[in-house]
């Protein structure tokens, strides 16, 4: 039995989707069965992030109204061998198209044959936010160190914490270490005691998720990159370990690095 | 001789009218018609009516009032009873009602309460507290609160950490972003309170038992 966690984060344009893709790749890698399902019914992108929009046979309404299997409307990311899955989202009609009921019991179908299943949330707290917490075990809610990220994140964790899940815990995406250095946005521990909930991992910005998102390929799968380090952490977390927060300072040059960017003036 | 229906006492305060509580409503109100038309006072005195174990309804009272004071020459200070109606004393209980929460006030969540609320933990902004009585917050307060929502502008708001957004007691409204210098230059352990000139005003939570002594529900001590 496999446990399901949604991510979700009130505020639109945080990097939910994102977040879903990256943590399921990360989980993929390091050997779990995965499944990713999109619940934002009518504007999906989970799929077009993945890279995988050209698969998509069966949506989650099908599935939910019976037309088709679950397994059928399963798309494999071939890239990670039998591991990661995706439930696409409709994108003909809306979210009032499935109930909560109805979500619940797809999730626990999942579980029975992955080990996690990841549900991404869509912005708001209407009807489609309920659907997605629905069937959910645990919460992961996402913010970006910004004013109203953070009043967004604090409603919905309020709103997660009267559902019958674990406490919810956080991502703060996009960090620009210059802005929080310099005092301009919100820093770390300050987000962190605003919101007063558990840190699951941060993410720092970078240019190259954009890329990646429209190459249509996880930027965890570029090994070097210091965002994808984060979604990996946060996937080691996720499955137990303690690994400790990314360093957020600049990288220091050595002694020779210094001399030699000099001389290459 | 029949029994008399109205007590005449005088005290340091004025008068005090005691009132027969056994006999018919009818007979008082004759007798006290009587009493007080008598006379001989000079000028204008304060006077106590004590009902003793009789209650009366509001116009009851009213009536009473203007039975003492229709000559003029009598002013009505106080109405007062030994008796409660049985909804009157839960009114009363709620009102001292003083509830305790543990956790965090987020954006959207409205928390209420009859009486006092004491919040372990913080309000975040828009986050919103409402109270008949009192509101102590033990952790910042960010958000939204109003203390003695059903009129008593007698109650006062106390925090750790003072920064809220808005602060109302009673009907009396103040957004913090005209906030006074005083809030400005302090935030730790403030109190909200409507002062003499029936202004919301600021002080350190250490004034409160000069502001309210009449709030400590604490007895004796040594």
């Amino acid at each position: 039995m496999g446990e399901a966690i949604v991510i979700t984060s009130g505020k639109g344009g945080v990097g939910k989707t994102t977040t879903t893709a990256n943590l399921g790749t990360a989980l993929a890698l390091q050997g779990k069965k995965v499944c990713l399902v999109d619940t934002d019914i009518g504007l999906r992108n989970l799929d077009v992030v993945l890279g995988l929009e050209n698969r998509i046979i069966y949506d989650l309404v099908d599935v939910v109204e019976g037309r088709c299997k679950v397994h059928q409307a399963l798309v494999k990311d071939k890239r990670v061998d039998e591991k990661l899955f995706l439930l696409p989202a409709a994108q003909t009609t809306d979210k009032n198209a499935v109930n909560p009921e109805q979500m619940k019991s797809l999730i626990d179908e999942l579980k029975r044959d992955f080990d996690y299943v990841l549900i991404d949330c869509p912005a708001g707290i209407e009807q489609g936010y309920r659907n997605a917490v629905a069937g959910a075990d645990r919460a992961i809610v996402v913010a970006t160190p910004e004013i109203s990220a953070v009043r967004d994140a604090d409603r919905i964790i309020g709103l997660l914490e009267q559902e019958e899940i674990e406490p919810p815990k956080l991502i703060i995406n996009r960090i620009r270490k210059h802005l929080m250095t310099s005092g301009d946005t919100m820093d770390i521990t300050e987000v962190t005691a605003h919101l007063s909930i558990d840190l699951l991992g941060i993410i720092v910005d970078s240019e190259d998720v954009i890329s990646s998102s429209n190459k249509g390929e996880p930027i965890v799968m570029d090994p070097s990159n210091k965002a994808s380090l984060g979604y990996r952490n946060i996937a080691r977390r996720i499955l137990g370990e303690s690994v400790p927060l990314v360093a957020l300072e600049d990288e220091r040059k050595g002694m020779f690095a210094k001399i030699k960017s000099i001389f290459a003036k | 001789m029949k029994k008399q229906l109205v007590h005449i006492k005088g005290t340091k305060d004025g008068l005090v009218l005691r009132l027969d509580d056994q006999c018919a409503y009818v007979d008082l109100l004759e007798e006290l018609q009587r009493k007080v038309s008598e006379g001989g006072i000079d000028g204008k005195v304060d006077v106590q009516v004590h009902l003793g174990n009789r209650y009366c309804t509001n116009e009851q009272k009213k009536e009473l009032i203007q039975i003492v004071q229709g000559l003029g020459k009598m002013l009505v200070s106080k109405v007062q009873s030994d008796v409660l109606t049985v909804e009157e004393c839960n009114q009363k209980m709620l009102q001292k009602n003083c509830d305790t929460y543990v956790g965090i006030v987020r954006s959207g969540q409205i928390l209420r309460a009859t009486g006092d609320i004491i919040v372990i933990g913080d309000v975040n902004p828009n986050g919103r507290i409402e109270a008949g009585g009192n509101i102590y917050v033990l952790g910042k307060l960010k958000g939204i609160v109003h203390a003695g929502v059903s009129g008593n502008a007698e109650a006062v708001i106390a925090a750790s950490h003072f920064e809220p957004t808005h602060v109302l007691i009673a009907d009396r409204v103040e957004t913090m972003s005209n906030e006074q210098q005083f809030v400005q230059t302090h935030t730790e352990q403030l109190c909200a309170y409507i002062d003499e000139h029936g202004i919301i005003s600021y002080d350190h939570i250490q004034e409160v038992r000069n502001l309210r002594p009449s709030f400590t529900t604490f007895k004796g001590g040594s």
